[in-house]
């Protein structure tokens, strides 16, 4: 007799050679499409000869290793939300990458929650007790989950709303909110016989304040000050001069974490500048950096006064108007025992508007040159 | 592909293979024992360049160390545990008898079978560890080469530095064939341009990731001039298969010579010559992707490529010194001819160098492979490079596009191309 584990495996075979047969036929007998099918097929041939060869699988077992429960499932919500979740997923596949990745959610949540049910439903014959490991066993996730998604509309709100009002009311706003909050805290904390429906109208007023005034605030925008600044590129526009600049040096990161990728690290040292490839131990005088690809150089000031590193790029003519105009790219200013990063993407090579040099301002006469071949 | 011989054993195999499937008599038996035979005999290849155990070099000795004490070892053990499942399987088989006596665990077994392994584990990870740190040295390098992966080909950049007391004044920048000197210690900084890809010369050393964003650190030494073959091994799309690499080991001598060479500007051919002709028909077609180093324009200004906007990696081999390598598209092809291939691969390592300097002699030059690669490159190697596709990939070629030149105008190309030594 031809065990039921090995049918399965055989016809799994056979199907697999009457595809490769197909494929063949149909599409390419040299394909790789045929070599996985038939590899199918062979590993599914030997796998039923094993089992149908051990005796293993017999149909006796199997129905014997399913124990049916006695009790009918439980009513359930779950495979409702599973079909919405499903239906989200194909909407949102012809409309919004965002209403798929909710279907994603949504299926997968209630996927966890049914399976738990069900399995719960199975755990005994006593349903409190049934319900009490589901609980158990869910709780540990939904809380987490749940609590984590209130602090992000917590956080997103509040952000919308200082970043729409000026930085001096921003301030206000926080210290009274911050008040209120810590003051409704202690009275529910003292006063032990408050009616817990006025606790709970008091935390819905306050999220339905946050999230109507957070709605607003994002629908207004951000503060005068903040638009004009990007529009003016404060923070992109590299100033490469001697002096720390107003903006682009505002913010200049302490460390850089950086391990790998990186090409070479330049550093100044007693007013002296040194360039190091990573991998050579000796100073080289020359940096190379491959045309077209993203390069890191480490800029390392070990003095005393601030410094940045500026890469000269050559020069490149304004439009129509004949004006010849650097082009520069630099690091922010970079105080003692600093690090910066410099990415440089360069496409045409220093044999086009070169030479390339590395310049530290304020350390006039010094250079590494830098070469794009 | 046109390197006969680099991948002996695949073939080796199918015409065996073919000779037994004619003789239809032989019985089921025998025809197994003769299958095994020939896959047993066919890892014994003699002209197999990219075998594990013939390392050419230090790093690639200590991976063959390495791998002669874990291969002995998990072989041992792989096969008793096999041997050990079928007659498990055979003598305790289902006959209908009936279940034997059921007991649960047995220290003395399980202490014993836990020990054994622990043992042999722990010998395996002392030579891994210690191999691991010798691959990993870099402290002592000698020379450094940046080498940039693309599809399908790679690119060497060497920083100016002094290598055995040869400067390279003026970073050298080639393609395909990574030259290094002998006896050094040669550190490669891999990075990528698109996608991931591998570096791996197998006699060399082992293979390490050439990842966009990053620099891998790989060793390589060869103790003996010679050509040594490899390919990437991180699939990297259509041509992965033609992305092929060689290391080319010179005497520190000979070394000298090429670099001595790289240096050098490309020559302007000679006035009213085909191949003056042919660099006209260059800086129409080829210079927006292919920098040739000093090529003029008309004008008297310096020709710049421009493969930042016409390749989706932002690279074209610079072909300043097509002629010097041998071998062309990612390595994949051949730029001399079978005859004079066969003269360098088989060169003693005295006679190697020299063979190797003498580059693309005209005699030597395979026109056929270079004119069929100018008549319309991607039918010689899978590349994306249709122009009516080129919406796919951000208005860019990956690879080089077929530009439907006259023949008269790849003549005059060839004739250029010669002159690039
Ligand atoms: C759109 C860009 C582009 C243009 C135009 C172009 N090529 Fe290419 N070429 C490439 C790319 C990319 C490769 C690398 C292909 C590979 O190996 O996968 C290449 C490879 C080559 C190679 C092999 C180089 C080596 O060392 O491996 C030669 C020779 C070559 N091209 C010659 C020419 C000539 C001659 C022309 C002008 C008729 C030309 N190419 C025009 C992009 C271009
Ligand atoms: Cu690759």
């Amino acid at each position: 007799m031809i065990t039921t584990g090995s049918k399965y495996c055989f016809g799994i075979a056979g199907l697999g050679s009457l595809g490769a047969l197909i494929y063949m036929i149909l599409i390419n007998p040299s394909d790789v499409g045929v070599l996985a099918l038939l590899g199918i097929a062979i590993a599914m041939s030997i796998v039923g000869g094993v089992t149908q060869f051990t005796g293993d699988f017999d149909a006796d077992t199997v129905s014997d290793a399913i124990t049916v429960s006695a009790s009918a499932p439980a009513n359930s919500m779950w495979p409702l939300l599973l079909a919405l979740g499903g239906v989200l997923l194909l909407v949102g596949m012809t409309t919004n990458p965002i209403i798929f990745l909710l279907g994603i959610v949504v299926i997968v949540a209630a996927g966890i929650e049914w399976a738990l049910q069900s399995w719960a439903e199975r755990a005994s014959e006593d349903s409190a007790f049934n319900r009490f490991v589901r609980e158990r066993a869910l709780t540990s996730l939904e809380l987490p989950l749940l609590a984590g998604g209130a602090v992000a509309v917590i956080a997103i709100a509040f952000s919308r709303i200082m970043l729409a009002v000026s930085p001096e009311n921003g301030a206000i706003i926080f210290i009274v909110v911050a008040t209120a909050v810590l003051a409704v805290g202690f009275l529910i904390a003292v006063k032990t016989n408050l009616k817990k429906t006025s606790i709970t109208a008091v935390c819905v007023l306050g999220a339905v304040a946050l999230l109507v005034s957070g709605g607003i605030a994002g629908q207004s925008g951000n503060r005068e000050q903040l638009v004009s600044a990007a529009a003016e590129e404060h923070y992109s526009h590299k100033d490469c001069e001697e002096t720390a600049s107003k903006y682009f040096d505002k913010n200049s990161e302490k460390t850089v974490s950086m391990k790998s990728g990186i090409l070479a690290t330049i550093r100044v040292k007693d007013g002296k500048l040194s360039a190091q490839l990573i991998g050579l131990d000796a100073p080289v005088a020359t940096v190379t950096v491959a045309r077209s690809n993203q390069a890191t150089i480490l800029f390392r000031n070990l003095d005393d006064e601030e410094h940045r590193l500026v890469a000269n790029l050559g020069v490149k003519k304004v439009g129509e108007t004949g004006v010849v105009e650097k082009i520069v790219d630099c690091t922010q200013m970079t105080g003692k025992n600093q690090t910066q990063a410099l990415l440089l993407k360069i496409n045409k090579p220093s044999a086009s508007s070169g030479p390339y040099t590395f310049t530290v301002p304020g350390l006039e006469g010094q250079e590494i040159a830098l070469v794009v071949p | 592909m046109s390197h006969e011989g680099t991948l002996p054993v695949s073939k080796q195999n199918m015409t065996i293979f073919g000779g037994v499937k004619s003789q239809g008599r032989l019985n089921r038996k025998k025809t197994a024992v003769m299958a095994f035979g020939v896959l047993f005999m066919a890892g014994c290849a003699r002209d197999a360049p990219q075998d594990t155990w013939q390392p050419k070099g230090e790093n690639a000795s200590n991976i063959n160390t390495l791998q002669w004490i874990v291969f002995p070892l998990a072989g041992v053990v792989g096969v008793a545990v096999f041997a050990l499942i079928g007659f498990v399987l055979w003598r305790y088989r289902d006959k209908g008898q009936a279940i034997p006596h059921q007991s649960h665990g047995n220290p003395a077994v399980e202490i014993t079978l836990t020990i054994i392994p622990a043992l042999i584990l722990s010998v395996v990870g002392v030579f891994t560890f210690r191999g691991i740190f010798q691959l990993a040295q870099t402290n002592d390098t000698q020379m450094v080469i940046n080498v940039t992966g693309q599809q399908w080909w790679w690119e060497y950049d060497y920083p100016a530095q002094v290598v055995n007391g040869v400067e390279i004044s003026q970073p050298i920048i080639t393609a395909g064939q990574l030259v290094i000197p002998t006896d050094t210690k040669v550190l490669l900084r891999e990075t990528s341009r698109d996608v991931i890809h591998s570096y791996w010369i197998p006699a060399l050393n082992g293979k390490k990731d050439a990842v966009p964003g990053r620099i891998n650190l790989l060793r390589l030494q060869a103790y003996k001039p010679g050509i040594y073959a490899g390919q990437c091994t991180e699939f990297c799309g259509l041509s992965h298969a033609n992305m092929r690499m060689e290391a080319v080991a010179l005497e520190p001598a000979d070394f000298a010579t090429w670099v001595a060479n790289q240096q050098r500007n490309a020559q302007q051919p000679a006035q009213a010559s085909l191949a003056q002709e042919g660099e006209g028909v260059f800086l129409n077609q080829c210079i927006r992707c292919h920098q040739v180093n000093g090529l003029k324009k008309a004008d008297g200004t310096a020709a710049i490529a421009a493969p930042d906007e016409n390749v989706y990696s932002g690279a074209a081999p610079n072909l300043t010194h097509l002629m010097s390598r041998n071998t062309f598209a990612g390595a994949a092809f051949d730029l001399v001819t079978s005859d004079c291939r066969k003269n360098i691969w088989t060169a003693s390592p005295e006679q190697f160098g020299a063979a190797y300097l003498e580059g693309v002699s005209p005699k030597c030059l395979n026109q056929t492979n270079l004119r069929r690669w100018l008549r319309n490159a991607p039918e010689m190697k899978p590349m994306y490079a249709d122009p009516t596709k080129l919406a796919s990939s951000d208005g860019k070629y990956r690879g080089m596009p077929n530009l439907n030149l006259s023949e008269s105008d790849i003549d005059k190309l060839v004739a250029y191309l010669s002159t690039l030594k």
